[in-house]
């Protein structure tokens, strides 16, 4: 099953500048862990130590939040997922 | 007449006036209009800028800071002389020469818990121009509670977002937003704080004439490093800690 993932870009640095993921995975979660596979660096910037998001995180998937399921929002063939990252600057 | 164009003013506004579905009602309307924007910073220069110069009737900018040199690169109401002044001073100053037609009112506060509903009374709108998120909430929080409309805009890097507030009827930022976010100096580029001040400018316009489709239930983000905008669908959420219970009209 492929996914595209869009990564943020201030999470460019882990990727190596690449923008766009395949993953595959049947929940948000796998998706994410299979991105990880691929960029084991990326890792700290999705996830705390307890392993959760962190909480200026969030994934929306197909331009819908994942939220309140998050990590176990399924997946199906085709899906988008978007990583964003909360900013506050003006 | 309150809210009656002067010869002046049909001249001033003419191109605007022109507009389909604008018309003299419409800048009628914008200067009945009075406007609370909080910060007077990247976002705020913009957005300040663009309302004089549309003929919002009344502004209050509110922001506590003092102009610095490295404020320079996007905080286009303040110059190299006004170094060390504050900013709602040096921007009034700029709003005003702009347009000597719009009141401009400078509140040298840090905005707060203990103010903050103060500074919003009586004002018909609230535009976020803020450099911070818990003020965000704040204001946020504030808004639904007055029944205020509030334009949320925020930056980062190359980065921004953009999204329109109807207490008691859209999606608000505690909907979309649950997080914090790390303290640090953010980077900005000034082109950014310009493209989202511009779109928040806009909106305001847009509900203020009522022409047009609002940012509401919409996150608009803009990626300037790749010039792309990607609009997500945001829900009004039922257990939202900041709109959860509110109501059109009952906030």
């Amino acid at each position: 099953m492929s996914v595209r993932v869009n990564i943020h870009p201030r999470l460019y640095q882990f990727t190596g500048d690449q923008a766009v993921a395949e993953v595959s995975g049947n929940t948000v979660g796998q998706c994410l862990d299979d991105l990880v596979r691929q960029f084991p660096e990326i890792k700290k910037g999705l996830f705390g130590k307890d392993g959760k998001l962190l909480n200026y995180v969030d994934i929306y998937v197909n331009l819908e939040s994942s939220y309140p399921e998050e990590l176990s929002k399924p997946i199906r063939e085709g899906d988008e997922l978007h990583i964003t990252l909360l900013i506050g600057g003006g | 007449m309150i809210g009656m164009l002067t010869g002046d003013e049909l001249e001033r506004y003419d191109r605007q006036i022109i507009v389909r579905g604008f018309g003299k009602e419409g800048q009628e309307r914008l200067k009945r209009t009075r406007v609370f924007i909080a910060g007077a910073g990247g976002l705020g220069s913009p957005i300040a800028t663009y309302l004089a110069a549309a003929g919002v009737g009344m502004i209050r900018l509110a922001d506590h800071d003092r102009v610095e040199l490295s404020n320079l690169n996007r905080q286009v109401l303040h110059w190299d002389d006004d170094i060390g002044r504050s900013k709602v001073d040096s921007a009034t100053e700029k709003l005003k020469k702009l347009n000597p037609e719009v009141k401009v009112e400078a509140i040298g506060e840090m905005i707060t818990e203990a103010n903050v509903s103060r500074l919003a009374a009586g004002f018909d709108l609230i535009v976020d121009a803020m450099d911070n998120l818990p003020t965000r909430y704040l204001l946020n929080r504030t808004a639904l509670e007055m029944d205020i409309p509030f334009f949320h805009g925020a930056v980062y890097g190359f980065e921004g977002r953009v999204m329109t507030v109807i207490p008691g009827e859209t999606a608000c930022l505690g909907c979309v937003y649950r997080g914090a976010i790390p303290e640090e100096k953010f980077p900005v580029v000034g082109v950014t704080p310009a493209v989202i001040g511009c779109i928040q400018a806009t909106e305001v316009i847009k509900y203020i004439v009522g022409i047009g489709q609002l940012l509401t239930n919409r996150l608009l983000v803009y990626d300037g490093l790749n010039m792309k905008f990607t609009e997500f669908r945001v829900k009004k959420d039922p257990n939202c800690e900041h709109c959860g219970k509110i109501v059109r009209g009952k906030g």
